[in-house]
């Protein structure tokens, strides 16, 4: 920061872009570089200058300039929602607004004060520098595992069987998903109201793999109950019933 | 040593001298009090060792983490052995007397994101506490509504404090992150910026960046700090408003430049911010800049320009609140109101003269490893030492310079005398310490002595810092003087960490356990629930499986069937009666999801879906669950061997 308003300018040339990028980029990488330190950082900033605020140290006035984006944040989201426009371009046009008025009143009552001066940064030589990307390595290492473990994790091997009527009422949707360890092969019947109405022999199902089929069922005037088994044909036993009601035309 | 005055009239006779050596213990007196010690300059080979000592024991952790998911033995010990490899060097550093401020304030903030690595270990891609689950599902419906206010009937009072979810939803809508990725950074900087607010207020404070680091290490040491305050949930943010307050305050107070007036424009936003966001959290600053304006009038020395700020703060952090409650209608007592009774209650029978305690209560107390207890137990008993021998100390602090030493510097404050009001505050917070855990030894009263620590812990830090430097330490400590108390402090630190959950370390699925209950089989229901569904639908089931179809689902769950009718009533009863089954028919209920596992063992925390059900402690019965089957009218539409949903849809047109 310096006295002639630099930061001020960058901040509204950031709001800008981030503006920019909101409507023309779908992807995430540019928004977030864009648009994190605007929410965390940025507007706070402006807002301390245009009340004023000469903190004593940097990192005071830091952690004021995310306490005061925090509350702009807010303050946004209930100005959005009071004009229904609490979308990306919403979001966009707020920090806009927000980092550009503060910035026109610090500049308008305060002129080129001067800010507080860069902390002086600390000498870092290449080892210093190897062991911190070491450490982000590290770090970045430890969360990719956690990830991997937990996306590896199956404590439960099992078959999901499902029958559910369609909105119209006229047929029945019939699924099978497998989490199973190994390959089965099952067999599936359904009645309705009691009578066997269709058989499905020897469907055979990888883990992983999903199952449908779709019946379709004439429909009467009163309700009629439909009802689905699931045999496993390895050792032939009942495995999974589902039962569905069709209402009545 | 400083003189000790008066103190010939103690020891008259040998009957005293155990009085003499209680008082020297807890008295006023310090063993030097130049508590500067000479700085060195910012030393980097310590911060980059530090740092990749840090990063091992991330790693340590996430094989931990992993372990327990595979259920084998090492878990705990790859675990424990990373929170010690992160925790020991950090803390012994940053207590070490002559290093720069700067860098005990990095090696701070770093401390804070990798205990926070704590809770993105256990869950590194979805949330995981039951207090998320309700605030993920709300900021989800402000997504897809693109609006405030809306309903959330498994938190109601949830609609009227959307701070955090407004602030993560416009980094979601700005960014294009996912929720879950947006809702990480969004704590990850909270953390940061609370570890350093509260830095700055100590040190402004105590005027020592040691005692303020100290005081930082020994808040680390607070049940709620290490996942409680570190959750996708309001007071998560509550409390760094709160710590920026605090900090904005003490730094504004009693300034004769000028440069408080435009700090206090900050304080009130904010205030503001605060008040929109959370309701304790803008208690406990009502609170305090309630108090702090109090002893301002009580204080002989203050100015009538320190009196009007802080009776004008006073009277924003406590307007602002109750308008905005005011403006709801007021939904904070019926929703603190049965958390405070059920408190009360809890711990007046435990300890009162006729205690009559339900015998079921101590069956559902959760059980934790035995060493966790140890270290929380050495934890609680290093702290209340350290508050013993610096409750005085610190208040001595508080007096004007000028004052005599030893117990003529309380006296002094008894005299209206006192250089900081904050500071007198924040010693006498320390007493909500020993209620904290009074209330934490009762399952009913557990909710209040977790929250009371968060506020209490404020005024803990500093008192048990003052206890280390000017007691236990001094100025130039050596050998087991400078040791010892830096051994305590990681002590204090690991003691926050094993207070704050039952089991830190993700194992296999148990019933009844909240995030220990959550896994992939009742995740991929509630999504085949979206997918085969719709979102909308309304839903009712168990407390977790609830969580999971609002977040992962995105249905309509209900917390009970119909007014009065409590979902755990209509589950756990072996048959239907006529009334539920009427109640079931009149509801205008879509969906039950029914989970098997229930009835397979004794829930974690004592009841599957509220903590009044009538099997309190005890698995339902296999009967029960499946007695949905023989009831004319509902369909099962789903099952997968353990979880089972059901159509009531067809029941309501009968």
């Amino acid at each position: 920061m310096s006295g002639d308003n630099r930061d001020l300018r960058s901040a509204c040339l950031w709001a800008i872009a981030l503006a920019i990028a909101v409507i023309l980029f779908e992807g995430t990488t540019v928004r977030a570089v864009l648009g994190l330190p605007m929410v965390l950082l940025i507007s706070g900033h402006t807002l301390l200058r245009a009340i004023g605020i000469r903190a004593d140290s940097p990192v005071e006035h830091l952690i004021y300039a995310i306490g005061a984006s925090l509350v702009a944040g807010i303050a946004g989201g209930f100005v959005l929602n009071a004009i229904g426009l609490m979308t990306p371009l919403g979001w966009a046009i707020w920090y806009l607004l927000v980092v550009t008025s503060a910035s026109a009143l610090a500049i308008r009552r305060f002129g080129a004060a001067a800010s507080l001066p860069w902390p002086r940064l600390v000498p870092i030589r290449a080892p210093h520098a190897i062991a911190f990307a070491l450490a982000a390595l590290l770090t970045t290492a430890a969360y990719a595992l956690a990830v991997h473990d937990e996306a590896k994790q199956q404590q439960f091997k099992y078959t999901e069987f499902w029958m559910v009527p369609s909105p119209d009422n006229g047929s029945l949707s019939l699924g099978i998903r497998s989490e199973e360890e190994k390959r089965l092969r099952f067999d599936v019947e359904v009645a309705v109201d009691g009578l066997p109405f269709a058989v499905f022999r020897s469907v055979e199902i990888t883990p992983g793999q999903l199952w449908t089929q779709k019946i379709p069922v004439p429909q009467r005037s009163v309700p009629q109950k439909a009802e689905a088994r699931l045999y496993r044909l390895d050792d032939k036993r009942l495995y999974r019933r589902v039962s569905a009601y069709l209402p009545g035309s | 040593m400083t003189a000790r005055s008066g103190e010939g009239t103690w020891a008259a006779g040998p009957d005293r001298s155990w009085i003499r050596s209680v008082l020297s213990l807890i008295g006023p007196d310090f063993h030097d009090n130049r508590i500067q010690a000479p700085s060195q300059p910012v030393h980097p080979g310590w911060c980059a060792t530090l740092a990749l000592i840090i990063a091992a024991g991330l790693l340590l952790m996430a094989a931990g983490q992993g372990a327990g998911l595979r259920s084998d033995p090492s878990a705990a010990r790859l675990f424990w052995s990373g929170v010690v490899v992160v925790v020991v060097p950090m803390v012994l550093r940053i207590a070490w007397p002559p290093i720069a401020r700067s860098e005990r304030l990095f090696l701070l903030v770093l401390l804070a994101v990798a205990l926070f690595f704590i809770k993105i270990s256990y869950a590194p891609t979805g949330f995981a506490g039951h207090d998320e689950f309700l605030h993920w599902i709300a900021a989800d419906d402000m997504l897809t509504a693109g609006r405030l206010f809306l309903s959330n009937p498994l938190l109601p009072i949830g609609a009227t404090y959307q701070g955090l979810e407004i602030l993560t939803t416009g980094i979601v809508n700005l960014t294009g992150l996912s929720l879950f990725a947006a809702a990480m950074l969004l704590l990850i900087v909270l953390k940061g910026t609370f570890i350093t607010s509260m830095f700055l207020f100590f040190e402004k404070l105590l005027g020592s960046a040691r005692m303020a680091a100290i005081a930082c290490l020994v808040y680390m040491g607070c049940t709620s700090y290490v996942l409680f305050d570190s959750m996708f949930s309001y007071e998560s943010l509550g409390i760094v408003f709160c710590a920026l307050i605090f900090a904005t305050e003490a730094a504004s107070g009693n300034r004769t430049d000028g440069a408080g007036n435009e700090r206090l424009v900050l304080i009130v936003l904010l205030l503001a911010g605060l008040a929109v966001t959370h309701h304790l959290s803008a208690a406990y600053a009502a609170i305090y800049l309630c108090a702090v304006a109090i002893l301002e009038v009580g204080r002989r020395d203050a100015s009538l320009r320190d009196i009007c700020s802080a009776a004008a703060l006073a009277a924003v952090a406590v307007a602002l609140p109750v308008l905005w409650l005011e403006a709801w209608g007021d939904p904070l007592i019926g929703y603190l109101g049965p958390v405070v009774q059920a408190g009360f209650q809890a711990l007046l029978q435990k300890f009162g003269p006729h205690a009559a305690v339900d015998p079921r209560l101590d069956s559902i107390v959760p059980a934790q490893a035995l060493a966790m207890r140890l270290t929380t137990l050495c934890g609680i008993l290093l702290l209340s030492l350290g508050c013993a021998t610096g409750f005085f100390r610190t208040l001595a602090t508080a007096a004007p310079a000028d004052a005599p030493p030893g117990w003529c510097r309380i006296g002094a404050l008894l005299q209206r005398r006192w250089r900081d009001s904050r500071l007198v505050l924040v010693t006498f917070l320390a007493f909500g310490f020993p209620l904290s855990v009074i209330f934490r030894l009762s399952v009913g009263g557990w909710e209040i002595g977790n929250r009371m620590g968060t506020l209490a812990f404020v005024g803990v830090g500093p008192v048990v810092s003052v206890a280390v430097v000017r007691f236990w330490q001094g100025r130039a400590p050596q050998g087991w003087n400078r040791l010892g108390p830096a051994l305590a402090l990681v002590v204090i630190v690991l003691g926050g960490v094993t207070a704050a959950t039952l089991d830190p370390i993700r194992g296999p699925y148990r019933a009844g356990g909240d995030s220990e209950s959550i896994e992939p089989m009742a995740i991929e229901t509630a999504l085949w629930a979206k997918e085969w569904l719709g979102p909308g639908n309304r839903f009712v089931a168990d407390r977790v499986n609830r969580l999971l179809l609002g977040g992962y689902g995105r249905q309509d769950v209900k917390v009970d069937i119909a007014e009065g009718v409590t979902t755990g009533r209509v589950y756990e009863a072996e048959t239907l009666s006529q009334g539920d089954l009427y109640a079931l028919i009149k509801s205008d209920l879509d969906f039950m999801l029914v989970d098997m596992r229930l009835s397979t063992a004794p829930p974690v925390l004592g009841f599957y879906f509220e903590n009044w059900e009538p099997n309190l402690g005890e698995p339902i019965s296999p009967v029960a669950l499946l007695k949905f089957d023989k009831v004319a009218g509902i369909g099962r539409i789903y099952d997968n061997g353990a979880i089972k949903i059901y159509d009531v849809r067809e029941l309501h047109e009968r």
